[in-house]
């Protein structure tokens, strides 16, 4: 497979290193020297120096035989010229473009539709939206990911010291009272990935990956002292891209919210948009502003302007105030490790989203959507199974998966459970299935069903 | 700088070493010489101690090398593979002394050609084989080849890679190094074949053939016989050979364009438009002065252009002893040796590409001085060469003249002639072969002291690893943690 990626900023090194790291061929083209060097020497790409959107640098890229273009530079504008000319030179390519501008998004089915046939549209604004819209749906969670239409989820919990899982083996668990209807996926221990056996003893400060039916969530994250108590007031500071969108989206939710902006005229705009949300103008710092605005109160603050000093520093600002946990933008992907260990609850990353949302369209074969988990050590792939699949009409112990991948849940039509030893996976079934990044090419393989006999 | 997966890789290239002495092991067999023993040893001492280091120093995932750890690989995987395949040579009792039979195996890997064996043609044919085999893997790259084909390279690669194949402007042919390095190595293999095929047309053995395939391709030069080409005393044989080594000299990743379709690929690069006219030049000046030597056009231009093409394509075949020509046309060759075959070649020296962009900067800084507020860049197939790459491109010139006048300075000392010390170290660092005076192209360089020996040991691995990955082996700060 080979892949052709415009645009070397924060995501498509990302992706790039993602994809290389998967043995695929990838081509990174950008007109800036500096980021294609730094592409170049981590990463075992080709590399082309020039415009995405000129058709002779598509051309020598060998967009003719590439499978995917993904354009995603800064510009909107250069992003869909280049693939208007992929789109001529090589319309079997599939292109997903990001695009920030929501005025496109009106015109997001002309896009597809028509010439430039864009398979997928990636806003990285409104995909920030939606990872804050997990998180919020579980507040005392890591990292919150939904698979089958939301009927399973995963859930990433630090495990607290007056968690009941503590000092248990892992194969005990079901016998704790209300835990049959989860699994334990994998766990963090000392920022390394752990996919556990049954021997394993789990220790506090575990960060632990469970997955469980939607319907069977609030009782399991009970039984697990899990925070679970509703938001229901928020504040967001910081009223630009991503925040006007976040309003706009508690505001329907009817979740009592606030926000506060620096700049008067994006505060005028705001309040000329937004009905219930309360719009106020000052600092994010300011501890008085806070302490007026009863930040103690909330049970969340989000932080999302476009200074990540400034993001963490409220973030950790209102938290000290009282507030019940926060949620902070960071954009530089090196920030992210310091992140627990200064107190922060969670983070979003418009970029880091987008990069998720691509990663689901380029996994090859009946796959529907993956989500990487912390540290980008393992994804969730949810797949369809296919119907001539060596995988299809076993039992689950007697399949080999390689070491590293665990099927974690099987949606059958309408019927959805975890699996364990003794279960039969069938052809059409959508399993999702947790893997450490070194097995997801074999599981790629195992799930893609050669079929091309002329 | 993590020793560990240093050593780790040192290891596996060993063990890789090991497996290709099956190769003169076959031979042996079939010709039932008696150097299969010595053969055997030497595969069995390099495999123990690969895997020793392979599984002494055990990785278990190998996604990042970072530069430093690539060079290092390069640098003393290279050296191992001297050291390993001059075992061999030492066995089998070609040479009395280990310095002879390392200066041969190193002289063969690097593709320099230089030999110190006095009589080739009483050495057993399993070792000629394995003689001209290593230059054949040193040609295209051990690491190259190992990047191809074992999948446990895969990741960390191209730093290895960058460290082996230095070039100044980086060619990537597909975006992934093994599917690279793949392609590099299966031109390199079919051109070797097709010589094999047009060499066995002028009546030569297959053994023969064989052999000069294998050398004239990777411009090492070493031969089955005494004389070297002029053996064959043959038109057909010279014309073949002149034509592989122009191949030879050619960057690559042009034959591969070529074989995708593009005819005027090679007319269509200047740095190879470059190098073909300046052998067509040199050739027709030291036609007409050696003319008078001869005494038949035609044979003047058979020899010219023989010799020519073997000095500047970095090979070093001999089919004429030209220290009997003018004296002219001999400092030609010389200062030959210095240019060198183009960049992404298997050819040694400076590299065309690098004279070019030095007389297109000498030009840039006249014309400045010119026209003072003047704007311009430097091109070579009309892009613009970034100021990163000349500003290396100087240093490596500099480096190499520096080098070169150090060690011709250290080889006077040891009590060598003039004209010797001076070609001798140009011809080593050049990865060339024969020079002038007593290591001329009728002699060898037996004759030299040992430790001018290791001296140009040292010179050689400079030349093959274009000078940075091997002398910064000496720069304290690399070993600095």
């Amino acid at each position: 497979m080979k892949v052709v990626i415009i645009g070397a900023g924060e995501v498509g090194f990302h992706i790039a290193s993602r994809i290389a790291y998967e043995r695929k061929e990838v081509v990174v083209i950008d007109t800036n020297e500096d980021a294609l060097r730094r592409v170049s020497e981590a990463i075992d790409v080709q590399v082309i120096k020039g415009s995405g959107s000129s058709p002779s640098v598509l051309k020598q890229a060998g967009i003719e035989d590439a499978n995917i273009v993904l354009a995603v530079t800064d510009s909107d504008q250069i992003n869909i010229v280049a693939c208007l000319f992929a789109d001529y030179i090589s319309p079997k390519t599939m292109k997903l473009v990001r695009l920030r501008d929501p005025d496109f998004n009106l015109y997001k089915e002309a896009l597809q539709n028509f010439s430039p046939h864009i398979h997928t549209i990636i806003n990285p604004d409104i995909e920030a939206v939606h990872a804050i819209e997990r998180f919020m749906s579980v507040p005392g969670a890591v990292d919150v990911g939904d698979f089958a239409d939301g009927r399973i989820q995963l859930i990433g919990i630090r495990l607290a010291a007056e968690s009941p899982l503590l000092g248990l083996r892992l194969m005990d668990i079901p016998r704790v009272q209300n835990a049959g209807h989860m699994l334990i996926a994998a766990v963090i221990r000392k920022e390394k990935l752990i996919i556990p056996r049954g021997q394993d003893v789990l220790a506090k400060g575990d960060l632990v990956y469970i997955v469980c039916e939607t319907r069977y969530l609030t009782q399991t994250l009970d039984m697990l002292k899990v925070d679970t108590a509703p938001v229901r007031r928020v504040m967001l500071i910081g009223g630009g891209r991503v925040g006007s969108k976040m309003a706009a989206a508690l505001e329907q939710k009817s979740i009592k919210t606030k926000i506060i902006e620096k700049n008067p005229s994006v505060c005028q705009k705001l309040a000329e948009t937004l009905n219930k949300v309360m719009v106020l103008q000052g600092d994010g710092t300011d501890q008085n502003l806070l302490m007026e605005e009863n930040v103690q109160d909330m049970d969340m603050v989000i932080t999302l302007t476009g200074d990540e000093e400034i993001n963490i520093l409220s973030s950790l600002l209102a938290k000290r105030m009282g507030a019940r946990s926060n949620i902070t933008r960071i954009s530089k992907f090196s920030y992210f490790p310091l992140v627990e260990a200064i107190g922060i609850d969670h983070i979003v990353s418009p970029r880091l989203s987008a990069v998720n949302t691509i990663l689901q369209h380029i996994r090859e074969g009946n796959v529907l959507s993956a989500i990487s988990i912390k540290g980008e050590q393992a994804e969730v792939l949810e797949a369809i199974v296919p119907q001539d699949s060596e995988v299809s009409g076993k039992m689950l112990q007697k399949i080999s998966f390689p070491t590293g991948a665990l099927v974690v849940g099987v949606v059958r039509q309408d019927e959805t459970f975890i699996p364990t030893g003794s279960s039969i996976i069938q052809a059409n079934d959508r399993i999702i299935i947790f893997a450490v990044r070194e097995v997801i090419p074999k599981i790629e393989k195992i799930l893609t069903v050669q079929l091309n006999y002329y | 700088m993590r020793w560990r997966y240093t050593l780790c890789f040192v290891g596996i290239l060993s063990v890789f070493l090991g497996l290709t002495m099956i190769i003169p092991l076959i031979c042996s067999l079939i010709t039932q010489d008696d150097s299969a023993r010595s053969i055997l040893l030497s595969a069995a001492i390099t495999e123990t101690f690969g895997l020793l280091l392979f599984f002494g120093f055990r990785i278990r995932n190998n996604d990042y090398i970072s530069p430093r750890e690539g060079i290092a690989i390069v640098a003393l995987g290279w050296i191992a593979a001297g050291f390993f395949s001059a075992l061999p040579f030492y066995f089998g009792h070609v040479f009395e002394t280990f310095t002879d039979a390392f200066f041969e195996s190193v002289s063969g890997i690097t593709t320099t050609g230089a030999s110190v064996m006095t009589n080739i043609e009483g050495v057993s044919s399993s070792l000629l084989l394995w003689r001209s085999f290593i230059q054949w893997l040193g040609g295209m790259g051990i690491i190259v080849l190992s990047l191809a084909i074992l999948p446990l390279l895969g990741v960390g690669g191209m730093q290895m890679y960058k460290a082996e194949v230095p070039s100044p402007i980086p060619d990537k042919l597909k975006p992934r190094i093994r599917d690279t390095a793949m392609i590099l190595w299966k031109v390199y293999a079919g051109i070797t074949i097709a010589e094999i095929v047009f060499l066995m047309f002028g009546d030569m053995s297959f053994y023969d053939a064989l052999n000069h395939a294998l050398t004239t391709m990777p411009t090492g030069g070493f031969s089955t016989k005494n004389l070297s080409v002029a053996h064959y005393d043959s038109v057909y044989i010279e014309t073949v050979i002149i034509a592989f080594m122009m191949l030879a000299g050619i960057n690559f990743s042009l034959h591969y364009q070529m074989l995708l379709g593009k005819p005027l690929a090679f007319w269509e690069d200047s740095e190879c438009r470059f190098f073909i006219s300046f052998v067509l030049i040199v050739t027709l000046i030291v036609t007409i002065n050696i003319y008078p030597v001869y005494d038949s056009f035609g044979k003047a231009l058979r020899y010219a252009s023989f010799q020519v093409v073997s000095i500047v394509t970095t090979t070093g075949y001999g089919s004429a002893d030209y220290e009997l020509w003018p004296s002219m046309s001999q400092m030609i060759l010389l200062l030959c040796m210095f240019i060198g075959a183009s960049a992404g070649s298997t050819g040694g020296g400076m590299k065309c590409m690098r004279i070019m962009i030095y007389f297109k900067y000498c030009y840039k800084e006249l014309i400045s001085l010119i026209h003072p507020r003047a704007v311009s860049h430097i091109k070579l197939n009309a892009q613009p060469v970034s100021s990163d790459v000349v500003s290396s491109v100087l240093g490596f010139l500099g480096l190499f003249v520096g080098l070169f006048a150090l060690s011709s300075v250290m080889l006077a000392a040891m009590g060598v002639d003039l004209v010797t010390a001076f070609s001798a170290v140009a011809s080593a660092i050049g990865n060339i072969g024969p020079g002038l005076g007593t290591v001329g192209p009728t002699e060898n360089y037996a004759s030299l002291p040992a430790m001018g020996k290791w001296l140009l040991v040292w010179c050689m691995l400079l030349g093959r690893l274009e000078i940075y990955t091997i002398i910064i082996l000496l720069v304290p700060e690399f070993w600095r943690k």
